[in-house]
């Protein structure tokens, strides 16, 4: 894929509600579409980009449907945009439909369960730089922690329509099989460790889930469920690619175990932002400087989200 | 400088410390870059005028995250003044400043530890073309050295403004103050004595959030700075303020700055004794609001016919009894 080519083309643009539906216990997906300009700049985006959503007009749910840990957050008000990756593109020409998973914890996210088909979204991007695809790679092994899912589904459509013979296997953990952001998972027909989620097996790809519960899969974590499998399997580091999204001690493990078996590892970062747009200076990220121990501080936004496990300094 | 009157018969130049300004609209220090960033978003070179993020003598890289933090109607930000270093910047930011702007004013906001860093800052950028002056950043909260702790003593104020002024030679010198103090205007009157051509109110305000979880304030450098709608109304006061009782009298041009999000946000600053305003943290959300607030006081100034905006300038009346 050619470098940044929608990142020439980010700008502000407004888009309209196609759905709103929710998912699973406490999951939604929005789907918005673009037309015109918009369409050309989002329908050209790589995933793990983003958006920058304003969703300060939106409004609260009515107060009997707020959950009891939200009501405080109904109570605050929204400035800032919010950014969110896309679970899915889909360039149509004339428009392009983006899709972005989400599940209410704040605020903003609160208010955008109530955002209906019809309704225009203020949108900023496409933004930052998305998974890479190097030369010469044979396998992609995704790992998902949680909320990671959304750009690693759009990573797996853009794997089986543009790499198809690349061999590609998925693996997804939550806290809790409640707590695994996908619609429906089908029973076990992989051989093994677990189920096998829909999400990826409509690109054909193999997935394996993990809950620290054990409610649904693999007992434990999803890099202990990864590394389990990777012992297991014959897999020529130089030809393979690890692809990760989730929380950040996840990422940093995902790092180690990439390291140790030298295999390349791409992860996306989270920080809070401002302005998603490399102005604000908020979202930095630790990296590793040119000198021994030095370190520098790249943004998240613009540098990111996603970087070279090797290059991160993980916090955790 | 072009002084664009437009087929409505509105002028919105400004003479801001002898220089012409095509409007009266700036972007705030740190909310706009080194310009490059915004200009997907709109025409940069429509702006009155421009301020840089702080520039130190040597690159910063600034604290460590979470940097910012939203509040109600606001943010809390504590950068600390990550920044390129003057060299790199005259190197590699500053040709891109030039070829960007034409008409527009471009101030340099200088930062440093002590007096010394200031000054060697001003010193290296005095001669370079494509500046036309200085704001002197003494209003950060962010820093443990520097910053603040110079724009909160009248004594302070004086001696940086003097030794600043000196190093800037022909170019304008705009001081930037903090609302952090007891009286704004003590500063203020220091500055201005010191030889500030202008004063830019207010910087941001020191602040804390706290997360009720870990019992920790949110942000790795405890305390930032509050910005945004929610110190709108403080900062129209504190304009007014220093207005009045220094700058309307010394023939000082404000820069107004504070929770500008729009035009008639733009214009309550104006009445309020403002030459110009700075947009800062609505750059965040709206990239192009700018432009906006730029057509939105021509339109203001059209409809009230008010052929000259600088008839506005500290215009606000007493009110009358209500009966």
């Amino acid at each position: 894929m050619a470098e940044n080519d929608s990142q020439e083309r980010r700008g502000s643009y407004i888009a309209k509600v196609h759905s709103n539906r929710r998912i699973g216990s406490g999951f939604y997906k929005l789907l918005l579409e673009f037309t015109d300009s918009g369409s050309e700049a989002f329908g050209g985006c790589r995933p793990g980009q983003f958006g920058q959503l304003d969703l300060s007009g939106a409004a609260l749910p009515p107060s009997g449907a707020i959950r009891e840990d939200l009501q405080d957050s109904a109570n605050r008000g929204v400035l800032l945009r919010r950014p969110f990756s896309f679970s899915d593109v889909t360039f149509k020409g004339i428009e392009t439909f983006v899709e972005i998973l989400y599940s209410a914890v704040g605020p903003s996210t609160l208010r955008m369960t109530t955002v209906k088909s019809g309704d225009s979204m203020s949108v900023i991007g496409p933004l930052g730089k998305g998974f890479e695809i190097p030369e010469g790679k044979k396998m992609a092994l995704l790992v998902v922690g949680g909320m990671g899912a959304g750009p690693l589904e759009h990573l797996a459509k853009v794997l089986t329509e543009d790499y198809p013979t690349m061999q590609v296997v998925a693996f997804a953990g939550a806290k809790t099989s409640e707590s695994l952001p996908f619609e429906r998972r089908l029973d076990e027909i992989s051989s093994g460790l677990g189920f096998s989620l829909a999400e990826f097996a409509e690109f054909g790809i193999e997935s394996y889930v993990a809950t620290d519960d054990g409610s649904a899969g693999y007992e434990g974590l999803v890099t202990d469920c990864f590394s389990e499998w990777l012992g297991k399997t014959d897999v020529k580091a130089e030809e393979a690619i690890i692809y990760c999204c989730g929380p950040e001690a996840m990422l940093s493990k995902m790092a180690e175990i990439a390291a140790e078996r030298k295999i390349d590892c791409q992860v996306s970062m989270e920080r809070l932002m401002a302005c998603g747009i490399g102005v604000c200076q908020s979202c930095v990220v630790e990296c590793r400087g040119e000198g021994p121990g030095e370190t520098v501080y790249k943004l998240c936004c613009e540098d990111g989200p996603v970087f070279d496990s090797k290059e991160v300094v993980f916090g955790v | 400088m072009a002084c664009k009157i437009m087929s409505d018969g509105v002028d919105i130049s400004v003479d801001f410390a002898g220089i012409r300004l095509a409007n009266p609209v700036f972007t705030a220090s740190g909310t706009c870059g080194y310009a490059d960033e915004l200009s997907d978003f709109m025409d940069v070179g429509a702006l009155g005028g421009f301020i840089t993020k702080s520039i130190t003598p040597k690159a910063r890289k600034g604290n460590a995250p979470p940097r910012t933090v939203e509040t109600d109607s606001g943010m809390l930000n504590a950068i600390g003044l990550a920044n390129v270093g003057v060299e790199k910047f005259i190197e590699e930011k500053l040709p891109i400043i030039r070829s960007r702007f034409e008409n527009t004013a471009v101030f340099v906001n200088v930062a440093g530890a002590t007096i010394r860093e200031y000054v060697t800052v001003v010193e290296k950028l005095a001669g370079e073309q494509g500046i036309a002056g200085f704001e002197l950043n003494i209003s950060c909260p962010n820093v443990a050295k520097g910053g603040i702790t110079f724009g909160t003593e009248p004594r302070q104020v004086a001696e940086i403004t003097s030794d600043v002024k000196k190093a800037a030679g022909e170019k304008v010198l705009i001081v930037k103050l903090s609302p952090s103090v007891t009286d704004i205007s003590v500063i203020a009157r220091a500055a201005v004595d010191a030889g500030a051509d202008a004063l830019s109110l207010i910087n941001t305000f020191a602040a804390m959030v706290v997360d009720i979880e870990s019992r920790s304030p949110v942000l790795a450098n405890r305390t930032g700075g509050l910005s945004g709608p929610a110190i709108r109304p403080i900062a129209v006061y504190l304009v007014n303020k220093v207005y009045r009782e220094v700058a309307e009298s010394r023939e000082i041009p404000i820069l107004g700055i504070g929770g500008i999000r729009t035009a008639s946000d733009a214009i309550e600053f104006i009445i309020a004794g403002a030459t110009a305003v700075g947009i800062g943290t609505a750059n965040f959300i709206e990239p192009d609001c700018a432009v906006k607030v730029i057509e939105g006081i021509r339109r203001y100034c059209a409809g009230k016919n008010i052929s000259d905006i600088k008839d506005l300038v500290g215009s606000l009346q007493d009110r009358q009894s209500s009966s």
